[in-house]
């Protein structure tokens, strides 16, 4: 079983480095008058605090997994 | 330029496509600056869930009650004759609000209450028995901003009569240089007291620490990603002891790989948002599961703007999890023994193997500067044979659910 989860983290892992090199491939990094658009709410992933933890919530009771995209938020006895 | 962002989006699509992954969540992004204006929020949750009763010949005078004598969950068997509207019903309120404080630093605080009532399942699909609760939680977050990074402070607390859930944590983000990459570290830590209302000899507890790193990444003016790594570990009372044969380990430990991207269509005219995301998780219970969301944000004329969203989940069953026996499927009303010997076990459904779907869709309107008023619906279907591991319990019903968001908010 823990040879599975290291499996996986080492995909997850190879798939960072990924990212992050598609991102230096790109050559060009953007610059501060260019995140006009990066600025608007819809591109942040904070998004919309309360409907998140709603979400979050419900989908927490409700199936086995959880978790993420962050830390703290407080425990229930709902799972 | 055209070429360029084609290019670039190719680039992005082949990443995100070869590692098939990334899934969704909530809280601390890319919180870099303080908030320039304060803001209040108001957000109320109804939700619904309805499920098949297991059998075609069981009627409501069936139901096996085993949860008894608590003064929080009544201990009536009466599930309704559809077996359907009285199941678990929410009623949730939430009241937030975030304020920047002194230029270099905010404090932003939640209060939620959560209203739950109706019947669920003490084994399988079957078993319903009615309960009824009401948990209030609270929690502050205090952010010291920097030139380069910000540090958070969290506390929380949760009450409910059976359990009370306390935490805080701490997270830290750091900027490159050019603001373009924003790595971030997080710790949390919850106490947990567990007194269950129908086993007032069962004075439990649980402990759950958690640490995530993440790193955020703009790609191009239009692209921004987030690969983020948790790792947590608990001990204490996981089990449910609300359900009939529940015995499970005392330690869970979970690891979570979570990417999500987001992408604006400035291009081609419709203004649109993509995001996407998904999400490995693996704990050692025995669970694994994989989480694609997708959602598009279009804004319209006037402030409107709508977000139809997809969601598409499954994992696989717990190592102790005890499917629906021969005699339990002929007669819904006796519940499968765990198997002899068996040290951990447990009947319930959230720990099978399925898949689930959410569609919904979000409307919401800019009114002015100041005030934005939103609705979301959706609509969730869970199945033991949309599982991709394959070896769904065949003995459970599909499970439904629905709920609806109204929010309010206001900047000040």
């Amino acid at each position: 079983m823990n040879r599975d989860i290291i499996k996986k983290s080492c995909y997850a892992l190879l798939l960072m480095s990924m990212l992050g090199l598609s991102g230096c491939a790109l050559g060009t990094a953007v610059q501060p008058w260019e995140k006009e658009t990066l600025a608007r709410p819809e591109m942040t992933f904070e998004g919309d605090k309360l409907d998140n933890a709603f979400t979050e919530h419900i989908y927490s009771s409700k199936e086995g997994a959880s978790g993420g995209a962050g830390v703290g938020g407080g425990g229930c006895g709902c799972n | 330029m055209g070429s360029i962002s084609t290019t670039t989006s190719r680039v992005l699509g082949a990443a995100f496509a070869t590692a098939a992954l990334a899934l969704p969540s909530l809280q601390f992004a890319n919180a870099e600056a303080p908030p320039e204006r304060g803001v209040v929020s108001f957000k109320y949750l109804h939700y619904q869930d309805s499920q098949e009763i297991a059998g075609q010949t069981v009627s409501n005078t069936n139901v096996i009650n085993t949860v008894s004598g608590a003064s929080s969950v009544a201990a009536s068997g009466t599930s309704g004759s559809g077996g359907s509207q009285d199941r678990i019903g929410v009623d949730a309120y939430s009241v937030s609000a975030l304020f920047p404080v002194a230029g270099k630093w905010s404090i932003g605080t939640t209060y939620t209450s959560d209203s739950v009532s109706g019947a669920s399942p003490t084994y399988h699909s079957s078993g319903l028995t009615t309960m009824k609760d009401l948990r209030r939680a609270v929690d502050v977050q205090l952010t010291r901003y920097f030139s380069r990074g910000s540090v958070s402070f969290g506390t929380s607390y949760s009450k409910e009569t059976d359990y009370i859930s306390s935490g805080f944590s701490v997270q830290g983000s750091l900027l490159t240089e050019n603001k373009n990459t924003t790595l971030t570290l997080g710790g949390s830590f919850n106490n947990d007291s567990i007194n269950p209302v129908n086993q007032p000899a069962v004075d439990e507890s649980k402990k759950v620490t958690s640490g995530l790193i993440g790193v955020t990444r703009v790609l191009t003016p239009q692209d921004i990603v987030q690969l983020n790594f948790g790792y947590s570990k608990g001990s204490g009372y996981y089990s449910d002891p609300y359900k009939l044969n529940d015995n499970r380990p005392r330690e869970r430990n979970a690891v979570t790989a979570l990417a999500r991207w987001n992408h604006h269509f400035d291009d081609n005219g419709t203004d649109g948002t993509v995001h996407l995301s998904y999400r490995y998780y693996s704990d050692t219970f025995g669970i694994r599961a994989n989480t694609l969301e997708a959602e598009y944000v279009q804004p319209l004329y006037k402030g409107w703007s709508v977000t139809p969203l997809l969601r598409l989940y499954t994992q696989s069953e717990a190592d102790y999890y005890v499917s629906v026996g021969s005699a339990e499927k002929a007669n819904p009303t006796k519940p499968t023994p765990p198997p002899v010997n068996a040290v951990y076990y447990s009947e319930d459904q959230r720990l099978s193997a399925y898949g689930s779907v959410t569609v919904g869709l979000k409307v919401s309107k800019q009114i002015n500067k100041d005030w934005l008023a939103d609705v979301k619906y959706e609509q969730y279907e869970q199945r033991a044979k949309w599982s991709w591991y394959g070896n769904g319990d065949k003995g459970l019903t599909p499970f439904k659910a629905s709920s609806i968001q109204v929010g309010l908010s206001r900047q000040f």
